[in-house]
């Protein structure tokens, strides 16, 4: 029988969609302002995907990114991988599950960047909808665009790191809050405590934009929240929640979870205190700061519950990560959506006035079209210059990928007994080495002080005694640890001299120098030891 | 006749010597470039000491090992007595290093009855009940994971009743050589080395801390187990290989093998004597294990890797108990069971070769390999263990076996399903209220039950 033929089908629902009038696309009632609008969206989307794609793959995984992919990979049963990275280390598994999905069909770094560059295009279009909820269709279009330019999402998003997947969700309960302001419909604050969930299950550092929500319901008394309705929210946010402590408890990890959340409270920290001052405004893009705050002060008189949403959304998490100990570049990611929104608003209501100038009339859309195109430009070269490969040698956790890591990592997976076992000056290249090479590593500088190190990493208790009892092979220095570390250094290349270290390979990468030359600079050694 | 032949033979060397100035190196390079009839060019064959098969591979799957039921009398010889001992785990329990004379063979061996294990031992006033004692894959986890990964062979018996000297002597010529070092040493005896040499073959005998003072000719004037060099490697008691420059110099310290594995230098056979990693009770057969792996690992990394075969063995069978009587091919031996290892890239995977073999079938491997003529009758009538390889595949890529024993099927996997369920769940949810929250609960109902589509005010885009 044909589905067509089914009663159901044939009296219902096919008279019910003929009978709609709806036509997706109406070529007929397109004007100026409509084909404007859609060479906009085309621009932000190409420039968008540009950024985000353009050598994608140019350089392997960094330590996080292994990380994460290795557990997807593990997720998704992958024989070699699965024995290598456990399933449970820290975070929540939302991003590792999506990613599972795909590497069913075969783990791959770039399907991963592809999963993640995804997430990213689909926040560039969130913030253009809560740019349009909030002020309108201009300022979401401009506030669309920054974040499309920003150098800070362009990087974190060309990267398998659990903090775009954050961002996508929190600008999801940005959305959501806001929908729920302008309309008080209860299923917007459910939804809330749903987007809330998700961003927690996305990584588990988000949950203190609960402060944000407080905050700004506190300070927003015109938004009427009746206690039932904030009742049933946060039991859709626990529900959502649930499948981080459930998968914990049933599938077998629950110790790893806590042993991190001892560790993350009590470790020392990692950053100087200006480590996000100095760093997040820059990748930010300072105009846009600009932007954002000029358009606070001028349109202070249009204050509403829109921009204390907004201000909420950066204030908690900028304020909460600035006193946390632990510190890092991607971090602060989450306030990245709502500056541009405030900056896309700020250029959308700025009006300014002619000028002339030399008998030359400027008109006040030249000045404000330029204005614009500045920003943008600013952004777009500033991504465009961090998303070249680093090629000095050195490297900043959270930057992109390593130099010369997946290449090595190959070499040992083409070149080195299967079984094998690594020793690298930190877990940071041993992360990339078991990524790519299949082989066990382990960092040097982990410290046997359970107090000391971060959980998911086990240390090297006696490495003499395990090199003597063959159970350390291979020794493998790299410049980016030894550069961090150089005490670390010296100590793995002193196990190398006293076992007979013998180089079997060494990894180079093409470095610029100041008079423009290049040479080729090792960055990796692999030594092989013995008793 | 003869002298125009003898003549032309000359002449013919002449030739070759002035047309050839350096035959001499030509003749290097034809040895360095002797060719095996099968993939292994190199051979390495390590001896341990003092282990039956039941004591290491007794309760392994699969392998001939201590049949149910077996408990052994503590006196055959009376056949009132009742009392028996049934095999027990070793564990941790201390052992102690059970005598393994002759004589105490021939009493366990006992016409062929096998049931004077407890009983000899007893006899030397040692506790007879250790006999029984057994390691099993979490003592010997390294070795139990070779088997599972190449080739264990459960009928590999010693060559001799008696104990380590008469043993090694087999090793390398196939002929007893009496059962103790001798004071006058062993000139006459051919070995597999003077066959090698002859053809060109390279060969090296490794020996772990060689210090090439300790021969026969000084033997009194050492004491202790450094003593042990002299009957682990029975060269040291032939004058030739002591004072040939030539033939000396193929026995080196054990660090050698290791640059030579490094440098692509090993010979194509090679035998390596242990030292204090030996495993001869009481010492650590943990230690043992440790030696062995390194050893392992450090071919497997080699560039020899893909052409080689290494082969453990066990030299006598130590005073422990093992349940199969050993063929008597003549006065000698066989001697008890003992353990076998085969790792090559040619080895067959998770194999049990039961072929009966002793440590002549070393001989008759490298004879086989090599196309050498046998040396002794033993080695002659001696079965090779060519069936432990399968010559048709590819050579496997080398894996490093891990030292923990990982049995697959106790491994707890993560309930993967879980995880699947519990976020792929939560991502549904939230999709679920999303539309609902988008359309309404009527926009909802309308669009289960396909009215026509109204767009919700506030509807998602």
């Amino acid at each position: 029988m044909n589905i067509k033929d089914l009663p159901s089908v044939r009296d219902r629902l096919i008279p019910g969609i003929l009978s709609s009038n709806r036509v997706l696309i109406d070529w007929r009632r397109w004007d100026r302002a409509v084909v404007a609008r859609v060479i906009a969206i085309i621009i932000v989307v190409t420039v968008a995907v540009g950024l985000r794609v353009w050598g994608l793959n140019q350089l392997g995984y960094n330590t996080d990114e292994a990380v994460y992919a290795g557990q997807a990979a593990a997720i998704a049963k992958d024989p070699t991988l699965k024995e290598i990275f456990p399933i449970f280390r820290a975070h929540p598994l939302l991003f590792q599950f999506v990613l599972a999905l795909v590497f069913q069909f075969g783990v791959s770094d770039i399907a991963g960047r592809l999963v993640a560059v995804a997430i990213s295009l689909a926040t560039v279009y969130l913030v253009y909808r809560v740019g349009t909820v909030l002020y309108g269709q201009k300022p979401g279009l401009l506030a669309g665009l920054f974040l499309a330019l920003m150098p800070y999402h362009v990087v974190v998003s060309r990267q398998v790191l659990l903090d775009g997947p954050l961002v996508f969700c929190s600008t999801l309960v940005i959305y959501f809050l806001a929908r729920f302001a302008m309309t008080e419909r209860p299923a917007w604050l459910y939804l809330t405590g749903v987007g809330m969930g998700l961003t927690f299950l996305a990584k588990e550092t988000g949950i203190i934009l609960l402060g944000a929500i407080y905050a700004f319901l506190a300070i927003s008394h015109e938004i009427r929240v009746r206690i039932k309705d904030m009742v049933l929210s946060t039991i859709f946010l626990a529900l959502m929640i649930a499948p981080f402590p459930l998968s914990l408890l049933l599938a077998g990890g629950t110790r790893s979870g806590k042993n991190y959340l001892v560790w993350q409270l009590f470790r020392r920290p990692n950053h100087p205190w200006d480590f996000y001052p100095s760093t997040v405004p820059e990748a930010i893009g300072y105009l846009v700061i600009i932007a954002a705050i000029l358009g606070l002060w001028f349109l202070r008189h249009e204050k509403s519950w829109r921009e204390r949403l907004l201000l909420c959304w950066i204030i908690v998490p900028a304020v909460f990560f600035q006193i946390w100990p632990t510190k890092g570049f991607q971090y602060l990611l989450p306030i990245a959506p709502p500056i541009a929104v405030l900056a896309g608003r700020a250029l959308a209501r700025w009006w300014p006035e002619d000028i002339s100038f030399s008998g030359i009339r400027i008109s006040r859309a030249l000045i404000k079209t330029t204005t614009i195109g500045v920003i943008a430009l600013s952004l777009l070269l500033s991504s465009l210059q961090i998303i070249t490969p680093a090629t000095s040698g050195t490297f900043v956790a959270g930057t992109g990928g390593v130099p010369g890591g997946r290449e090595a990592g190959q070499w040992i997976a083409n070149n080195i007994p299967t079984g094998a076992t690594l020793m690298t000056i930190g877990p940071s290249m041993a992360n990339i080495l078991q990524f790519y090479g299949h082989r066990k590593a382990y960092g040097l500088s982990v410290s046997p002080n359970p107090l000391r190190r971060n959980p998911s990493y086990p240390p090297i208790l006696n490495p003499d005694m395990q090199i003597r009892n063959g159970e350390i092979q291979y020794v493998v220095w790299d410049s980016f640890s030894a550069e961090r570390s150089a005490f670390f250094s010296e100590g793995l290349l002193r196990f190398a001299k006293r076992y007979h270290g013998r180089v079997i390979h060494t990894q180079s990468v093409k470095v610029f120098l100041s008079d423009g030359t290049t040479v080729d600079k090792p960055v990796i050694i692999i030594y092989e030891v013995r008793p | 006749m003869n002298r125009v032949r003898s003549f032309r033979y000359v002449l013919c060397v002449l030739v070759v010597a002035v047309l050839f100035p350096n035959a001499s190196a030509l003749a290097d390079v034809s040895k360095q470039t002797s060719k095996s009839k099968t993939p292994i060019q190199h051979f390495v064959v390590l001896m341990q000491e003092n282990h039956t098969f039941d004591n290491y591979f007794g309760t392994y799957p699969g392998a001939n090992g201590i049949p149910a039921g077996t408990c052994m009398p503590v006196d055959p010889s009376d056949k009132t007595n009742t009392d028996c001992v049934e095999p027990f785990h070793i564990g941790d329990r201390p052992i102690d290093d059970l005598d393994h004379s002759l004589s105490t063979f021939q009493m366990q061996y006992n016409d062929g009855k096998m049931n004077g294990f407890v009983y000899a031992l007893n006899q030397r006033n040692q506790n007879g009940a250790m006999a029984m004692g057994h390691y099993d894959d979490s003592d010997l986890p390294y070795y139990w994971n070779l088997a599972d990964e190449y080739v264990l062979f459960d009928n590999y018996f010693s060559s001799d009743h008696g104990g380590s000297f008469a043993n090694h002597m087999y090793w390398v010529s196939a002929q007893p050589g009496g059962n103790r070092v001798s004071e006058n040493g062993y000139a006459d005896v051919a070995t597999i080395f003077d066959r090698l040499e002859e053809r060109g073959i390279s060969w090296k005998f490794y020996v772990q801390n060689y210090d090439p003072q300790i021969t026969y000719r000084s033997l009194s004037q050492v004491s202790g187990n450094r003593a042990s060099q002299v009957i682990w490697v029975p060269l040291l008691n032939m004058d030739r290989f002591l004072d040939d420059p030539k033939l000396s110099s193929h026995i080196v310290d054990l660090n050698e093998y290791f640059v030579d594995l490094e440098n692509g230098t090993l010979p194509e056979v090679a035998y390596i004597a242990p030292s204090g990693a030996s495993e001869h009770p009481p010492g650590s057969i943990r230690s043992g294990q440790k030696f062995v792996k390194s050893l392992i690992q450090a071919l497997m990394r080699s560039n020899s890797w893909d052409s080689s075969a290494f082969l453990l063995l066990y030299d006598d069978w130590g005073g422990w108990y093992d349940h199969v009587l050993p063929p008597q091919v003549d006065e000698n031996g066989y001697g008890m069971r003992v353990p076998g290892l085969l790792i090559s890239p040619y080895a067959r995977r998770g194999y049990i070769d039961s072929t009966i073999l002793d440590f002549t079938s070393v001989l008759k491997f490298i004879e086989e390999n090599w196309g050498i003529e046998p040396l002794a009758a033993r080695d002659t009538q001696a079965k090779s263990f060519m069936s432990a390889f399968d010559f048709s595949m590819s050579p496997r890529e080398p894996v490093f076996i891990p030292f923990e024993r990982v049995v697959k099927e106790q491994r707890v996997e993560p309930r993967r399903v879980v995880i699947y369920a519990a976020y792929g769940g939560a991502l549904v949810f939230a999709a679920f209220l999303m539309i609902w929250a988008a359309i309404g609960l009527d926009g909802f109902k309308k669009l289960v039950f396909a009215k026509r589509l109204s767009r919700s005010e506030d509807s998602l885009p």
